[in-house]
């Protein structure tokens, strides 16, 4: 294995052309253990921590601009970043443990195909876009169209993601991400519920609700979406949003919840996260 | 000599900060696998991984071919292939050539984590590559999983020396067990699974073995009793046990888990097979964590049926139970395990009648044996929570229904003597009952950190909250007639018109396992040789210098270390008088005998002392995701005399932690006879987050008579309440009994919703 440490994109997507087996990493928080237990090793790890546009997080614009590599403990301790996106901070600050945030990253998170990926499920309630870098130059897509079931993504070998963009909320709109784990850190979700709403005078005007650890990949749930908009987020609604939630989940029968419990506890959490954010964005 | 302990800086009572708190803080501290000497050779332990199979062939000159490797050691260089705790069934290694001196069939794999071989190699990676390239070939054997199966025998684990995998039984007849059911207005009864627990200790197995000058077999390792492993290193070698020295590092939790062997055998060999081949060099060998998983035994997993039969005024007539253990695949000391929850299934009460039948059972699983309890969590959980469902039926105060049955001064145990003078249960009961009465107000409690699943601020209608109580009794020291003892050596330095000793050096063999024994021992010497505690040096576990102290378990060291320390003390003094400079004392001490139970009544004196536990916990139960939240444990304690009092509660809370995991999350997941997940990220201990917020320690000091200073024990007890309390709370929070755990939401939901508990 060599260590590589570019200063440039360019250098970066070099790297990668030149060798398949070259593989990028941010913390490295997945990518040791997945070595150590007996995956293949790349013959090259590109570190991509030096490069000035994957470490950083601010607002331009209109829009947010998040690297692909900072620390999930930069954005968790952003004051702004948290104000305007509070389930975002929150999904962000539930990967690992408090060690564990000093190197994660949503580049990491989200590139490491996981299902049960923390960030994701907010990434996509929030519409974030992901600029991913390439042999033929950039493009922007949405965070949903990365990952396309476990352990895989949509990059071509020699691309990485390299930041995320985010539109800056409109007026009276919040998000909220809840997540079950059997203890309260270090371990892999259950569920995960990240829901976004926009409220106008106590009804709400336009909703996202995505769920992690359900699915081979993060599933958004339309129904649940469409019974909050118009809504006051009365107990009906509550009720139809779990119901959604619960009928959108295609979950796995694991060591960590039974396929049934899934169903069951993405319901209640939706439900949980769709108050939240509510109360958020009524505020 | 002053005996006043306030003239003493750092006597006993004091919370004197100990010795070894700054390095362990810091990282400084060397724990065995930090203790690697430069021109170390390394070896690797080669597993079978067979739960049941027969070894056809075993071929090493692939292994030894390999670039690196030194030399592979096998079963023809063991010279009696034999080990065991309590009984020798177990071969060191796994192999076809036999020496012949012992009856263990060594020829048969009964465990994965059988021993094939050991590596020994230039590098760490050269010895893995030499155990990849063993040539061995199997016959795979039918296997008994479990106690279910193996109950059956069609399949005998050890065919050649137990003719039934049913193979250690004890009874207990007390009273007139029929006329018990007739007086009987009520009867509770159950079936409970308890699950195994792994010790989860931070240091992992570790040690490095050579020749020492005096051409000693020395292994430097972390175990819980180094005259012990001497003893078993001795044995296996074939060497007079003061051709042998075992040394304790610095070492990183034990909890019984390190009781018996793990690499002290198998180093000892591979420094021999070294010296033979003429190699003057150490030899070191570090597990990881899963090799530490699977390679060592766990609390054990046991089903009991118990039936509790009493009058409508709580009044108890009768107790039955049937206990069985799954011992695994070798004893380890699962006989004398199974003692302790043979007595503790019967609950610290008067029980006029009684009948139980607990047995020891071999499957192809892995080992259970001593893990802080030792038995009596078991035991324990099985009477504490007949006694709550009890209460439950006849609408009674679960801690007024204890009150009407519990022992006290006088009172006869199940095994038909009187208990040891000093009967401190009802203290720990009525000191639970006034800081957390059952129909107390339940103060909701902040987390430690939130639960992620949860609104936050949110004062949820599905979150429902309740409170549990238990209470027991634990045995301080080795049961049923051990030869129990501890020995201790001091020397007093001074000139020879001193009236008093300038500085003191004590001898002793504990085990400083993490719990503080050796600052107690500190402790203990300063109080009594009247200097301040800096003045004492102390040298401890090192069969070379100090004396047999028995094992740092059964909640012991602190009044068996005591006594002897006590003892050497006077011996010293009386040579100080003489005017010998230094004055040295030794001593062993040996307290009351106790005796081996009748095999048909159970009848005879079991233990010597014990310490007296009663628990209250308070616990939320998120009705919609099945998590539960402990917000508050109130723990009390009848520890006779606190020696250092922040280490008792530190030993309070680190027990409350541990019995936390075995509650509420800790799940090991043996199947067709493997540990499926021998990682800390499958296998989930409690982190801070998820520990209870508010543990308040209640430490009475009522004085064994006995005891050293009155000092009883206290590693043990605060653990075997926890269980049965938190299966209380739960169900006054929900109305479900969960009759087993651990309480995982998924579980817990499951019950909510079925009314009883999902089995595992």
């Amino acid at each position: 294995m060599r260590y590589a440490a570019p200063t440039t994109v360019d250098e970066a997507v070099g790297l990668l052309a030149a060798d398949a087996d070259a593989r990028v990493f941010a913390g490295a928080t997945d990518l040791i253990p997945q070595i150590r237990s007996g995956r293949p090793e790349p013959s090259v790890l590109v570190d991509l921590k030096r490069i000035d546009r994957l470490v950083g997080v601010g607002e331009s614009g209109g829009t947010w601009t998040v690297g692909a590599a900072t620390p999930t403990s930069t954005l968790t301790a952003d004051e702004a970043f948290t104000g305007a996106f509070p389930g975002l901070s929150e999904a962000s600050g539930l990967i690992g443990s408090d060690q564990i945030q000093n190197r994660s990253s949503w580049g990491g998170n989200l590139c490491n195909a996981s299902p049960a990926a923390d960030s994701v499920p907010a990434l996509v309630a929030n519409a974030v876009r992901a600029v991913v870098a390439g042999s033929n130059g950039e493009r922007t897509v949405p965070v949903e169209e990365i990952v396309t079931g476990p352990g895989q993504t949509s990059l071509a070998d020699d691309e990485f993601v390299v930041e995320f963009q985010v539109d800056t909320p409109p007026a009276h709109t919040a998000d909220a991400y809840l997540r079950l784990i059997p203890r309260t850190e270090m371990d892999i979700a259950v569920v995960g519920a990240a829901v976004r709403l926009t409220m106008d005078g106590g009804t709400c005007t336009a909703a996202t609700v995505a769920l992690g650890a359900v699915a081979p990949t993060v599933v958004r749930v339309p129904d649940a979406e469409a019974a909050l908009v118009g809504s006051t987020l009365d107990d009906a609604t509550l009720e139809a949003v779990a119901a959604a939630a619960s009928a959108a989940c295609n979950p796995i029968d694991d060591k960590r919840g039974t396929i049934e419990y899934r169903r069951q506890v993405a319901g209640v959490l939706a439900k949980r996260a769709a108050t939240i954010a509510a109360e958020r964005a009524n505020a | 000599m002053s005996l006043d302990p306030t003239s003493v800086a750092g006597g006993v009572g004091q919370s004197h900060i100990r010795r070894d708190a700054d390095d362990k803080v810091t990282g400084a501290a060397t724990y065995p696998g930090d203790r690697v000497p430069v021109d170390a050779l390394h070896a690797v332990v080669v597993f079978t991984a067979q739960p049941h199979a027969r070894l056809v062939s075993l071929d090493v000159a692939p292994a030894e071919a390999v670039d690196g490797v030194v030399t592979v050691v096998t079963a023809a260089d063991v010279p009696v292939n034999e080990y065991g705790l309590t009984m020798f069934d177990q071969p060191v290694l796994i192999g076809l050539d036999d020496t012949g001196r012992s009856d263990v069939r060594c020829d048969v794999s009964r465990w994965e984590a059988d021993h094939l071989a050991i590596v020994i190699a230039h590098t760490r990676a050269a010895a893995e590559e030499g155990a990849a390239a063993l040539a061995v070939e199997w016959e795979p054997l039918p296997l008994v999983p479990d106690v279910e199966s193996a109950r059956r025998d069609l399949v005998l684990v050890h065919a050649e020396t137990a003719p039934s995998n049913t193979y250690y039984e004890m009874a207990i007849t007390k009273g007139d067990i029929e006329a018990g059911w007739a007086a009987a207005d009520v009867v509770i009864e159950g079936r409970y699974e308890l699950p195994h627990q792994e010790h989860a200790y931070l240091q992992v197995e570790a040690g490095t073995a050579w020749i020492d000058d005096e051409g000693r077999v020395t292994v430097e390792t972390s175990g819980q009793w180094t005259h012990e492993d001497r003893e078993q290193i001795a044995h296996a070698l074939d060497l007079p046990e003061d051709r042998v020295r075992v040394i304790y590092a610095t070492i990183g939790g034990a909890f019984g888990g390190k009781e018996d062997m793990s690499l002290q055998i198998v180093l000892a060999l591979a420094a021999r097979k070294l010296a033979d081949l003429g190699i003057s060099r150490p030899v070191h060998c570090r597990w990881s964590r899963e090799e530490s998983i699977v390679g060592h035994h766990k609390r054990h997993r046991a089903t009991i049926e118990a039936r509790l039969g009493a009058t409508r005024d709580g009044r108890i007539t009768a107790v039955e139970a049937d206990v069985w253990l799954d011992a695994g695949a070798y004893n380890y000391t699962s006989n004398k395990v199974l003692g302790n929850a043979h007595l503790s299934v019967a609950g610290a009460y008067e029980v006029p009648n009684a009948r139980i039948d607990s047995r020891a059972v071999y499957t192809h699983s892995v080992p259970g044996g001593a893990f802080r309890g030792f038995g009596g969590p078991q035991g324990a959980f099985v009477a504490e929570t007949q006694m709550n469902k009890l209460a439950e039926v006849l609408g009674m105060d679960p801690i007024e229904l204890r009150r009407r049955n519990m022992l006290r001064e006088g009172s006869i145990g199940i095994t038909q003597e009187p208990l040891p003078p000093g009967v401190g249960l009802p203290e720990v009961i009525e000191a639970c009952a006034e800081r957390a009465p059952t129909d107390g107000p339940r103060q909701p409690v902040p987390p430690f950190r939130s639960v992620a699943s949860l609104p936050t601020g949110v004062d949820d209608p599905a979150i429902v909250r309740g409170r549990g109580f238990a209470a027991g009794m634990k045995n301080v020291g080795f049961s049923f007639g051990f030869p129990e003892r501890c020995e201790a050596e001091i020397h007093f330095h001074g000139d020879a018109g001193d009236d008093r000793p300038t500085s003191v050096d004590v001898f002793h063999g504990g085990a400083e396992v993490g719990q503080g024994n050796h600052a107690a021992i500190l402790q203990m010497t300063a109080d009594i040789a009247g200097v301040d505690v800096d003045r004492v040096r102390g040298h401890f576990s090192d069969t070379a210098v100090s004396g047999d102290s028995g094992s740092a378990s059964a909640s012991r060291l602190t009044f068996m270390a005591g006594n002897s320390v006590l003892g050497a003390a006077e011996e010293a003094e009386k040579a100080w008088r003489d005017g010998a400079r230094p004055a040295i004392g030794a001593f062993r001490y040996v307290p009351p005998p106790t005796e081996t139970l009748d095999p048909e009544t159970g009848a005879g004196q079991p233990n010597f002392s014990y310490g007296y536990m009663a628990q209250v916990v308070d616990v939320s139960v998120d009705t919609l995701t099945g998590h539960i939240r402990v917000d508050r444990v109130v723990s009390a304690h009848d520890v006779g005399r606190a020696i250092n009092p922040e280490l008792v509660k530190g030993q309070i809370e680190g027990a409350v932690v541990q019995a936390h995991g075995y509650v509420l999350s800790e799940h090991l997941v043996v199947d067709e006879g493997r540990i499926r997940n021998p990682r800390l990220s499958q296998y989930l201990i409690p982190g801070i987050g998820d520990v209870p917020t508010e543990v308040e320690s209640v430490i009475l000091e009522l004085g064994d008579p006995i005891g050293p200073w009155g000092a009883r024990g206290v590693a043990e007890m605060p653990y075997i309440t926890y269980a049965p309390a938190v299966i209380a709370a739960v169900h006054d929070a929900t109305g479900v009994w969960f009759d087993t755990f651990p309480l995982t939401p998924s579980r817990v939901l499951a019950g909510l919703r079925d009314g009883a508990a999902d089995p595992l």
